[in-house]
């Protein structure tokens, strides 16, 4: 199913769109006297719903959203290029590895605002209000640095199995926007963003 | 929810049923009933035995009426009779003397113990309370009142429900047995 697909955010409006209307009309096509009222049916019917979406988010698991090729960055690529990678593939952050294909950390945009703003920095519109109030440097050369000055690290990483609930409740508590996916000898596998638990939530 | 906005009320009533359906509650109830009040009425006449008692009338509104129910199943039908009969009976030997409070605890408790073993069945309720202030008759029973006419009725209104019940495509009894 593709990421534009029409499903996409209606697994959550689904039970409250549910009129009396539609449950009074479904009850009369059951032959029968059916001793429930129309609310017993929505209060059940809802209640049915946000177990089965928990359920399924518990069985959904990292390796069945995490996007498998993922791009990434050698320790000691510069930070240019890492920007002009990220950049071109349009992507916030990305892993970095040393050269035994292990991962090191993450590097993401804030690490870079953080490099230009200092430790304080938020987003980038936080950077650029400072910025434009003087409070922080005209942008710095940072052609002589590489990802692994700026990275996060230890990245926060996650396994193949882990379900994309507990990944959603990372994402929450760590305020992170991407996890490293690794598999059973600790080698990268995939990686899963936040695009990826809204994907999977569509295509229910 | 405060007090008495809940005492409004919050939602339709179920949509009435079909013609089909109608008569076919009529015919389950004539059917369930009829063996009865047949034996009560023409075999039993001058023994002390009892066949029917009013809270038949109310299984036949379930059983025949509402079969899918789960207070219309076998679990409930059978077993809430028979445990609200033995409430009934011995509420009514534990107070016999205070008739105003053994009819309350027989009812009350009958309904507690259904609850309890899954097995709420409304005209449970009927037959503890026929128990306590029933005739005579009734009284002179002791616990064989659980068996007949409470267990007896109970079972043949079951086997007039499956064959009734199961003859139009549309209707099917029972949802479950335990």
């Amino acid at each position: 199913m593709s990421r534009n697909d029409k499903a996409q955010g209606q697994i959550d409006a689904g039970p409250m769109d549910l009129a009396d209307d539609d449950i009074l009309k479904a009850m009369q096509g059951i032959s029968g006297y059916i001793d429930i009222t129309p609310n017993d049916f929505k209060e059940i019917y809802n209640l049915a719903y946000t177990l089965a979406v928990d359920r399924l988010a518990h069985s959904i698991k990292a390796r069945d959203v995490m996007t498998h090729d993922v791009v990434f960055v050698w320790a000691d690529t510069s930070l240019n290029e890492t920007a002009d990678i990220m950049a071109r593939k349009n992507v916030s952050g990305l892993p970095v590895l040393d050269a035994n294909h292990e991962l090191l950390g993450v590097i993401s945009d804030k690490d870079f605002l953080t490099r230009l703003g200092g430790a304080g920095i938020r987003s980038f519109m936080h950077f650029l209000a400072q910025r434009l109030a003087g409070k922080v440097p005209v942008i710095a050369d940072l052609s002589t640095e590489r990802a692994r000055d700026i990275m996060t690290a230890p990245a926060v990483t996650v396994t193949e199995t882990t379900t994309v609930s507990e990944i959603t409740r990372l994402f929450e508590e760590r305020n992170i926007n991407r996890v490293p996916v690794l598999d059973q000898s600790r080698r990268l596998a995939g990686i899963v963003t936040r695009a990826d638990i809204v994907r999977t939530r569509g295509r229910r | 929810m405060n007090y008495f906005q809940k005492m409004k009320g919050v939602t339709q009533s179920p949509p009435a049923v079909s013609l089909k359906e109608i008569c076919w509650s009529w015919v389950g109830a004539f059917f369930g009933i009829l063996p009865l009040a047949y034996l009560n009425h023409i075999h039993l006449e001058k023994t002390d035995v009892v066949m029917i008692i009013g809270s038949f009338g109310a299984s036949a509104v379930l059983v025949y009426g509402a079969i899918r129910s789960p207070l219309a199943q076998p679990r409930n039908l059978i077993g809430g009779h028979i445990l609200s009969a033995l409430v009934g009976v011995t509420v009514y030997k534990l107070l016999a003397g205070q008739l105003w409070l053994a009819a309350p605890v027989a009812v009350a408790t009958a309904i507690a113990l259904m609850h309890a073993t899954k097995t709420l069945h409304p005209p449970g309720g009927a037959t503890a309370l026929i128990a306590v202030i029933g005739s005579p008759k009734i009284h002179a029973l002791g616990y064989l009142y659980a068996f007949v006419p409470v267990g007896a009725g109970a079972v043949i209104m079951l086997l007039v429900a499956l064959l009734i019940n199961n003859i139009p495509p549309h209707r099917r009894y029972p949802e479950f047995w335990l």
